[in-house]
């Protein structure tokens, strides 16, 4: 029953293709905090995705499952941190979905695993294994709409106000995207769905409905904005909500146009677990889950704007908020007297650069490269100056960055980075 | 499976309770909205619009076409000029041709910014405006009488560069700059390749010309997008670039040294039209006005759709201050205005006797490029696609 999630889950991947140009052709790498070990592989980079679309091709059919399914999560794990310049929430989604997969018995029901051994095959699991799932996507849905809940998105309808007249040409509807009152009406739709949408798809009578507005809201997200796979693996994920009836039915379907014996299709047993895996599986929900709904939270513990620092902004379904932009020009120093002004095109991409430009963690990073690459030039000591300029929502743009501060001598660390300058508003809200 | 349904149901219908608020929010927020939209604000600007295709339409009919039209009128008389100047070289025609040729080139500040479509196919900049003029470079083309001027090495061999050394810098009176055109050895090479640079130009300046009258300008007006190659977005990028390298760093930051780059040496024989010297301050003043001009959408007199109406029609304001976009952007263009109005027209001179206000207008340009570049950008949702200057 879990077969056309995983299909989704691997042609999102397979789609994934052109993103091998990201990972091999820029010359230096943003990590993440704690994973500094994880580095592109090179050209072994390919061989790592091989591993990551072979594992979901055999989760999908069920084939050596247990073994795909850690396969897939520690190859998409990997490639996820490689460079945090293209992070995306719908990437953790994944891996996390993957995880939890590894525990779950996907492949006691209409899998070739199942076929192998028909001791497996069963057509009922415990029900912990799709609550689990079902958990996990209205954690993402409450909190995505959560994070909504601030003054600028609410009161000021930033930043659909900036974004939807972008599109005031597409035909027929492009003229509303004009109006004001479009870009407000949005905004609270956008609020209102996240926050409630999982609970209206856990909910039967309003389940079809709401699934209903997840096709339609996630299929205009990706006409309007350039989110990638995303809109399709809510949609394919959110039919976990469907119940066991309606799965067997859609299974029932597939199998008569594989030709699959009745037999195979209603084997009527029970997917066991042992009395000690049971509480194993228990426990590490508990604290999976528990995790999962204190890790967004975070944010709380840094003062300053979370959306002017982003410290503890990422893995915290923080989804189309903000528009940020940003330009930041480094001046390097040496104790020789050497001054000179960094050409950023040099060390990253432009995709590199602009994400780098709005965030300080990377910026922080990148100045530690340049310190690097400058030392082997023959710099001695060099001290680092980020000159930056970052508007955020439309407000003005301004330093992000304290010019004085030299970022050679300040570490990563997950304490509040000094150096960021003060975001001189405020933005009410969570 | 429905074992956690009761604590799902208390958590949805606390949601549901929530969402009724959420509603009757929305309908007091949509109701005041509703009474701001009538109020008298739009009669104050009746201007505002965020049609981009007819501000494409505006841009091409009422700015960009005129200006190349004045400039053609502008190189055609130094064309003439320079013909009389070839079959006749007199003072009085030497005189002639130097005083269209000054003409022209203020002319040509008023469209070298526009460094879109056809321009942008025959990089009409590129052979036009290359300074400091590569004067070695020249000799050997008189010398030689065969160079192939399309290639990039030998941009600054031609254009306005080229003809200011050759009008004004191959000696230092009058009498003796005639003296080297009437040469009897080399005079006649030397009149041919000023007569194969001034039509070069004209070449140039007509293919671009017809292009826009062809298919470009319907072409133009139909890319109403804001993606990378729509035409908005093409002319956005192309005007912050110009502003940012051709006239911050190209007219102030390198002859000042400004730049990081040139660390604080000046470059006094970097400034434009540095063998004629007393016209770069009028050169750059067209260029700013022009600049600025564009922004706020002033052709001829009349004001049209601009960067600054669409601005505004969008309603870009910073949400701290309520202080329009274009407000900000003006403001900056004006500080740079004074500042550019108060030096002298001699830039070289500006250079060796104060070459602080030079600086300034550069850190000023500079703020206004972080305007240009990051707020109104992103204010319009379009992306910078140009990379930054190495060279400066």
């Amino acid at each position: 029953m879990f077969g056309i999630l995983m299909l989704s889950s691997m042609l999102r991947f397979w789609y994934k293709g052109w993103i091998y140009q990201l990972y091999i052709e820029p010359k230096h790498h943003f990590s993440f905090y704690g994973f500094e070990w994880v580095k592109p592989l090179g050209p072994y980079t390919y061989l790592l995705f091989s591993i990551a679309i072979l594992s979901a091709l055999f989760i999908c059919i069920g084939l050596f499952y247990r073994l795909a399914s850690i396969g897939f999560f520690l190859s998409f794990t990997y490639i996820e941190l490689m460079d945090k310049t293209t992070y995306l929430n719908h990437y953790y989604f994944i891996t996390l979905l993957s995880f939890l997969l590894i525990f779950l018995p996907a492949n006691a029901y209409f899998s070739v695993d199942a076929w192998r051994k028909p001791r497996l095959n069963s057509d009922k699991i415990p029900s912990w294994c799709t609550d689990s799932i079902k958990l996990m996507v209205i954690i993402l849905y409450f909190y995505a709409g959560l994070a909504k809940l601030n003054s600028d998105w609410l009161l000021l309808a930033l930043p659909m106000k900036i974004w939807l007249p972008a599109k005031n040409d597409i035909p027929f509807i492009g003229e509303l995207f004009s109006e004001k009152w479009v870009a407000y009406l949005f905004s609270w739709i956008g609020c209102i769905y996240d926050l409630s949408i999982g609970f209206l798809l856990l909910f039967k009578p309003s389940r079809i409905l709401a699934y209903l507005s997840v096709v339609i809201f996630h299929l205009l997200t990706s006409l309007l904005f350039p989110i990638g796979m995303f809109p399709y693996i809510m949609i394919g994920t959110a039919l976990i909500f469907f119940s066991t009836e309606f799965h067997q039915a859609v299974i029932q379907k597939i199998g008569a146009i594989l030709n699959v014996s009745h037999s195979f299709l209603t084997p009527g047993g029970r997917c066991h677990f042992s009395k000690i895996s049971q509480n194993l599986a228990t426990g590490g929900l508990i604290l999976f889950f528990s995790f999962q709904l204190l890790f967004p939270l975070r944010y709380l513990l840094y003062p300053g704007e979370l959306f002017w620092t982003e410290e503890g902004y990422r893995f915290s379904w923080r989804v189309m908020l903000m528009e940020k932009m940003g330009a930041v020009t480094f001046i390097l120093k040496d104790e020789l007297g050497k001054i000179i002004e960094v050409d950023n095109k040099q060390f990253l991409t432009p995709q590199q650069e602009k994400m780098m430009a709005t965030q300080p963690d990377m910026i922080l990073e990148y100045a530690h490269i340049l310190k690097d690459h400058y030392e082997k030039a023959g710099f001695k000591n060099p001290e680092i100056y980020a000159d930056s300029y970052v508007s955020l929502n439309g407000r003005i743009g301004k330093a992000l960055i304290d010019p004085s501060v030299d970022l050679a001598k300040e570490k990563e660390s997950f304490r509040h980075k000094q150096w960021i300058l003060n975001f001189q508003d405020e933005i009410k809200g969570f | 499976m429905y074992r956690h349904f009761g604590r799902y149901i208390f958590l949805f219908l606390k949601i549901n309770k929530m969402k009724k608020l959420n509603i009757q929010i929305l309908f007091l927020l949509a109701a005041t909205l509703v009474s701001c939209v009538d109020s008298p604000e739009d009669q104050t600007k009746p201007e505002v619009s965020n049609d981009r295709k007819e501000m494409l339409t505006f841009w091409v009919d009422e700015m960009i076409l005129p200006s190349y039209v004045t400039f053609e009128k502008d190189l055609l008389a130094l064309k003439i000029s320079a013909g009389e100047f070839t079959n006749n070289p007199t003072e009085a025609s030497l005189s002639t041709v130097r005083t269209s040729w000054v003409q022209a080139y203020i002319s040509w500040q008023n469209v070298e910014m526009y460094e879109v479509g056809p321009a942008e196919k025959y990089t009409l900049r590129s052979f036009f405006n290359i300074y400091p003029a590569d004067v070695s470079g020249i000799e050997n083309n008189i010398s030689s009488g065969n160079a192939n001027l399309n290639l990039p090495s030998t941009y600054a061999q031609q254009g306005f560069p080229a003809l200011d050394f050759l009008l004004n810098g191959v000696a230092e009176q009058e009498e003796k700059i005639l003296a080297f055109y009437l040469d009897t050895e080399k005079g006649a090479q030397r009149l041919s390749y000023l007569t194969i640079l001034v039509s070069r130009m004209d070449t140039l300046l007509n293919q671009v010309i017809s292009d826009w009258n062809g298919s470009a300008k319907a072409d133009f007006i139909n890319r109403t997008g804001l993606d990378i190659g729509s035409s908005t977005a093409s002319v956005v990028n192309a005007y912050v670039l110009y502003y940012e390298r051709h006239v911050r760093s190209g007219k102030f930051g390198i002859p000042s040294g400004a730049t990081i780059a040139s660390a604080g040496t000046p470059n006094p024989e970097k400034v434009e039209a540095y063998y004629k010297k007393d016209i770069s301050g009028k050169l750059a003043k067209t260029a700013q006005k022009a600049f600025s001009d564009f922004f706020n959408g002033i052709a001829n007199g009349k004001q049209g759709l601009s960067l600054k109406s669409y601005l505004n029609s969008i309603e870009a304001k910073d949400p701290s201050t309520g202080k329009l976009l274009s407000a900000y952007i003006n403001e900056q263009l004006s500080i740079i205005d004074t500042l550019v109005a108060s030096l002298s027209d001699d830039y070289y001179d500006q250079i060796e006797t104060d070459n602080g206000a030079m600086v300034k207008v550069y850190q000023e340009m500079q703020k206004a490029v972080r305007i240009l570049k990051v707020d109104m950008t992103s204010a319009m949702s379009i992306t910078i696609t140009y990379t930054d200057n190495d060279g400066d």
